[in-house]
């Protein structure tokens, strides 16, 4: 199961107002190839996965998407 | 996955989910004491079931310490989980 963890995975630090670079980092969080997407295919994906190690990857890697 | 081993990881999942409802609770009674005694006490034994788990099985999560080779890849998985012969 997934556990909040309340902390960040890296400091955030905004100095600017820049709207073409927030249009571009939400498209990248929930755009068509974007990390959601991706997180709940690698989750999913890793059901079907014959070993450990493919199991691990994908889980660990489709958490790590969904880190906000 | 031996007996002991899925008798163990029930255990700390009833915990866990007592954990989850008294998170939810305080969440919005934060000055609940008798509720915030219980979420303690609980806590308390999460981190003892966890600890023996980890040390015997291997990490739960990763952040925690392995023997080489690193045993949180090692089956089985929580899904592959046979809880059928558990007291349950």
């Amino acid at each position: 199961m997934w556990i909040y963890e309340k902390k960040l995975e890296y400091p955030v630090r905004v100095n600017t107002t820049n709207p073409t670079l927030a249009a571009m980092i939400i498209e990248q969080f929930g755009g068509a190839d974007g990390e959601l997407s991706a997180a709940i295919r690698y989750l999913t994906q890793r059901w079907s996965m014959p070993i450990g190690k493919a199991k691990a990857i994908l889980t660990d890697i489709g958490t790590e998407e969904l880190v906000p | 996955m031996k007996n002991n081993q899925a008798e163990l990881l029930e255990q700390l999942m009833e915990v866990g989910f007592v954990l989850v409802e008294t998170n939810l609770y305080l969440d919005t009674h934060p000055d609940d004491e008798r509720a915030l005694r219980l979420h303690n006490t609980f806590s308390q034994k999460y981190k003892e079931l966890e600890c023996i788990y980890e040390a015997q099985y291997g990490p739960l999560k990763f952040t925690s310490m392995s023997v080489l080779p690193w045993q949180y890849v090692d089956d089985p998985w929580p899904w592959d989980v046979d809880f059928g012969k558990c007291r349950c």
